[in-house]
């Protein structure tokens, strides 16, 4: 019996869930220069400053001297709350969590983790694509994804041999397949992966999303309703096109 | 052994209870022991669309929480032999119902009747899931609009996730498809979706079309169920419902707009 009948019970339940995360990529450690540059947004767009959570990532400017407190307190004091630090070496790590903030492994690492690009041995090269389609560890769905449904791929790419009904969502760390119409929500490359992209049979989504760039409904040219297409990710803008 | 059959929709108004009434009355009037159970604890309609409101002494909830047997509270329907009501109860919520108590309702039910109806609450909390746990075969209830397909759709999803045969991973809840207040010239002034929209969205057999109708209102309001009416177009709808429930091929009658003829639209022939 699985009813949860006992819901009363529990004080909380542990989801998995993607959301929206602001990253500020920093190109510069001089807090003055950042300070600088934060007071000039803020008198810009004063409607994003409200408690918005960020994530630092700091894997362009990681070194020995990295004021990681003094940048938090300067986001702080713009009404930016720093939930995370992104990248950087294991000193960086370190002072993350002894501010309080969670730790990301920087992006090269994690996509090199995803998708292990095989060495350019040619004599190796057969066992390691096999290799590599097992780590990708791709799904394949058959039926109909139906609202308020989640099919999700974590590695690798998602295929659905069905429709996606309005209202659900499919989301894969690769690329995502869609053999029939597809009205719902469909997410490809979760995890940063730009490389990726949408293919469905037949265009209604009310969101599509490459690595984090999206597009809703209301942005998608209607010529293109109803019709085969594939989306891709191209110099950061979504592109979607006939197939 | 009983078929349990949950009449579910996700959305409010579309005719769940209207429906699991005419289908449970079709049922019995061929013969088959038939009871259908009120799961609304709270909202009780059942009891007044089968016309037995002023009978109703004992209801679900109190046969679950050990203050009536299961023969003090159901309803033998009046004008149908073979049926029986099982109402909800009007002052208790959906909470009052466990799903130990009602899969103990349900088995000592099993025994003795064919068929099991249950009128499931709209949405798609607690109360609409005890209501369709146990099912064996769903009847999906839909309105010829987005809202409706769309909540249908949302229903479809947990019937095949929060079932007790989902559950066990042997076999799938069987869904059947009906759809309720159609208007084949509203359908094609483009006021409602088309039954092949519908179809293709939803994906599953279509058991039904109930076109909209007069008789409808009359037959809640009066009580007495629409399959009665046998010279109805919903009565009828309803009687080819049941049919192919119990596995007849029969063709789909009432989804293309008749075309009035002269005379008709003379003296305003309506039935």
């Amino acid at each position: 019996m699985s009813l949860n009948v006992d819901r009363e019970n529990t004080a909380f339940t542990f989801k998995g869930g993607m959301l929206p995360m602001t990253v500020m990529e920093l190109s510069s450690a001089n807090p003055e220069e950042v300070e600088a540059q934060l007071s000039g947004k803020v008198s810009q767009s004063p409607a994003f400053f409200q408690h918005t959570p960020v994530v630092l990532s700091v894997e362009k400017v990681d070194g020995p001297n990295l004021a990681l407190e003094r940048l938090c307190a300067i986001c702080r004091s713009h009404k930016l709350l720093p939930v995370a630090v992104r990248g950087g070496g294991e000193s960086a790590k370190q002072s993350a969590w002894a501010l309080g903030l969670g730790w990301f492994p920087p992006v090269e690492a994690r996509t090199h983790t995803l998708a292990p690009v095989p060495d350019a041995e040619p004599a190796v090269a057969e066992p390691v694509a096999a290799e590599t389609l097992v780590a990708h560890g791709g799904r394949v769905y058959r039926g109909t994804v139906r609202s308020g449904q989640q099919i999700s791929a974590p590695e690798g790419d998602l295929v659905v041999v069905g429709a996606v009904n309005a209202g659900a969502e499919i989301l894969a760390a690769g690329s995502i397949h869609v053999y029939g119409p597809l009205r719902g929500r469909a997410l490809a490359g979760i995890h940063g992966d730009t490389d990726v992209g949408v293919f469905c049979h037949e265009l209604h989504a009310e969101l599509l999303s490459v690595s984090g760039n999206y597009k809703r409904l209301e942005d998608i040219d209607p010529v293109l309703l109803g019709k085969a297409i594939q989306v891709y990710l191209e110099k950061d803008h979504l592109h979607i096109e006939a197939l | 052994m009983a078929k349990i059959i949950v009449v579910t929709s996700g959305k409010g108004g579309v005719g769940k209870t209207t429906s699991a009434a005419a289908i449970a009355t079709g049922l019995a009037l061929r013969g088959n022991k038939t009871i259908v159970i009120d799961f609304d604890v709270g909202l009780r309609n059942l009891d007044l669309i089968m016309g037995c409101e002023r009978r109703v002494v004992y209801d679900l909830v109190n046969v679950i929480q050990g203050e009536a047997t299961l023969n003090q509270a159901m309803i033998r329907d009046k004008r149908t032999e073979n049926l029986f009501i099982l109402p909800a109860s009007q002052t208790r919520d959906k909470d009052a119902l466990t799903p130990e108590g009602v899969e103990q309702v349900l088995n000592n039910l099993k025994d003795e009747f064919d068929y099991i109806i249950c009128d499931s609450p709209a949405g798609i909390e607690r109360g609409a899931q005890l209501a369709m746990y146990y099912a064996d075969e769903a009847i999906v209830v839909t309105n010829p609009e987005v809202s409706s397909v769309r909540d249908s759709d949302r229903i479809l999803g947990l019937l095949g996730s929060k079932t007790r045969l989902a559950e066990q991973g042997k076999e799938q809840v069987k869904e059947h498809l009906l759809i309720t207040r159609y208007n084949p010239h509203r359908v094609d002034h483009g006021d409602m979706l088309n039954l092949n929209d519908i179809t293709e969205i939803l994906s599953i057999k279509l058991l039904g079309l109930i076109p909209e109708s007069e008789a409808v209102l009359r037959a809640s309001n009066q009580g007495v169920p629409v399959t009665h009416d046998d010279d109805s177009d919903a009565g009828q709808a309803y009687a080819d419902t049941v049919s192919r429930l119990l596995g007849e091929d029969v063709p789909l009658r009432f989804h293309e707009a008749q075309k009035k003829s002269f005379l008709s639209r003379m003296f305003g022939g309506r039935r």
